[in-house]
């Protein structure tokens, strides 16, 4: 039993890191596309073996810390930021079968563990003692906590709709109609909001890669700087898998076809998620940092505000749909 | 926000479009006729008038002539003709000058090599370098008089 208890988790961090390698192969390969190019070709047959190549590439390179960092923090930011990513898995239903810890409060675990990343980020830009790393984790910081708040409230209305935080109940509650459709600006608000919280374009700021060196991470290099890379795509993993889990009805079949396995329609709906991220890379241009502000405070937080009370209301005046 | 959507849109299509890159080291570029490429050089038809190391903007070319081995023939004939790749800027004013269209220009163009002394190239390797010869190189000039 206590095998079983380990191998699951070491299954699933295989897995993720399959999904991590070629989820940034397949990034690369959809933006190649959409801009008309054919993207990473030319390492194994269709560049398959790029990302193993370009992360081979950063392990062995060499780890350098600043003789004036603070060491252990240096050390340990990398870690703190990595592994919330990973742990808010555990509360993710893949199918009603595969989940690996069924907590009646799961969707707030997910949303309490995963704000402990910014810490990461803020420990990492602090302990560089860089002023570029520090400003560069600042901002971070500013954007993450910023936009969590109306990636909160845009779920408290499926959470009102499914009178329940738990994932499994969430995912039950969504048999006759995915959330997406009640939930609409719900949707919009916690989709824009969960792009922020990615670090994803077109609120890369932390990063910036084509206008600042970088950001919380100058200093990092080789594996530690591997890690926070890591730590971003896991949570690209966890975050799809989260608004399938809200809002796209989880493993629940379309149309009623249940032949095809739930693990399966999962899988569809998460890279449908994870298609348009990159679909939404590929597009859109980066926002100024005060643009970034005025629409995380004025746009989508009285926008999530008001899902809130909608949702309350209609509950109230249509108790069946909704 | 309509342009937001229409600009998703535009991605999308152009997903499925023809690719405009080219796979340049697999598949060969394909110069256009009048591209100035490496110089072929043909001993035959050489006068060694000199004309082209005169021109020259960057001294790259040197040559030596002797005498013609037949005594009854008047003129000289090409001992040596060296190209140093290394300097030249590929500007066409050897073609131009060349009354015989001895050296010509071609639409090869890749130089990369590992020593610098390969740059050197010689009368015997600029002579086989005779395939995609420009068509028009010299429009003055009149051909071998032997």
């Amino acid at each position: 039993m206590s095998m079983g208890i380990l191998m699951g988790p070491v299954g699933l961090l295989f897995i993720v890191l399959g999904f991590v390698t070629f989820a940034i192969l397949f990034e690369r390969k959809v933006i190649g596309w959409m801009q008309a190019r054919i993207g990473p070709n030319r390492v194994g047959p269709w560049g398959m073996l790029q990302t193993v190549a370009d992360i081979l590439k950063l392990l062995i390179k060499e780890d350098t810390i600043p003789s004036k960092a603070d060491h252990p923090l240096f050390k340990w930011a990398p870690v703190i930021a990595f592994v919330p990513s990973f742990a808010v898995l555990a509360v993710i239903p893949f199918t009603d079968q595969w989940v690996f810890a069924d907590l009646g409060v799961g969707l707030l675990y997910y949303i309490a563990v995963s704000s402990i990343t910014t810490i990461g980020m803020l420990a990492g830009g602090w302990a560089s003692n860089n002023k570029y790393a520090l400003l560069g984790a600042l901002r971070s910081v500013a954007q993450m906590i910023s936009y969590e708040i109306p990636l909160i409230m845009s779920v408290v209305g499926v959470i009102l709709s499914a009178q329940t935080l738990n994932l499994t109940k969430i995912v039950e509650a969504q048999e006759d109609l995915w959330f997406i459709v009640p939930q609409f600006l719900g949707f919009i608000v916690f989709f824009i909001a969960s792009l922020a919280e990615l670090n994803r374009t077109p609120f890369d700021l932390p990063e910036a890669e084509s206008e600042l060196v970088a950001g919380y991470h100058v200093e990092y290099s080789g594996f530690r700087f591997a890690f926070f890379m890591l730590a971003e795509y896991v949570y690209v993993f966890a975050m799809a898998s989260l608004t399938t889990v809200l809002f796209l009805g989880g493993w629940k079949p379309v149309f009623g076809l249940d032949l095809v396995p739930p693990i399966l329609w999962f899988s569809l709906k998460f890279l449908l998620v994870v298609f348009s991220l990159f679909w939404i890379r590929a597009t859109l241009p980066r926002i100024r940092m005060d643009q970034l502000m005025q629409l995380g405070w004025k746009l989508l937080l009285p926008l999530a505000l008001l899902n809130i009370f909608l949702s309350a209301v209609l509950k109230e005046v249509f108790p069946g749909v909704y | 926000m309509m342009g937001l959507i229409k600009g998703m849109g535009v991605t999308l299509k152009t997903m499925t479009k023809q690719k405009v890159t080219r796979k340049y080291p697999d598949e060969p570029m394909e110069m256009p006729d009048r591209f100035r490429g490496i110089q072929h050089f043909d001993p035959e038809k050489c006068i060694v008038c000199n004309q082209c190391v005169r021109v020259c903007p960057t001294d790259c070319i040197s040559l030596t002539g002797r005498k013609h081995p037949d005594p009854g023939k008047r003129g000289k004939v090409i001992d040596t003709y060296d190209i140093n790749f290394e300097i030249c800027i590929l500007c066409d004013l050897c073609t131009e000058v060349c009354p015989t269209e001895a050296v010509v220009m071609t639409q090869h163009f890749e130089l990369a090599v590992y020593t610098r002394d390969e740059l050197f190239k010689d009368m015997g390797w600029l002579h086989e370098n005779d395939s995609k010869i420009r068509s028009v190189n010299n429009v003055n000039a009149r051909g071998v008089k032997k």
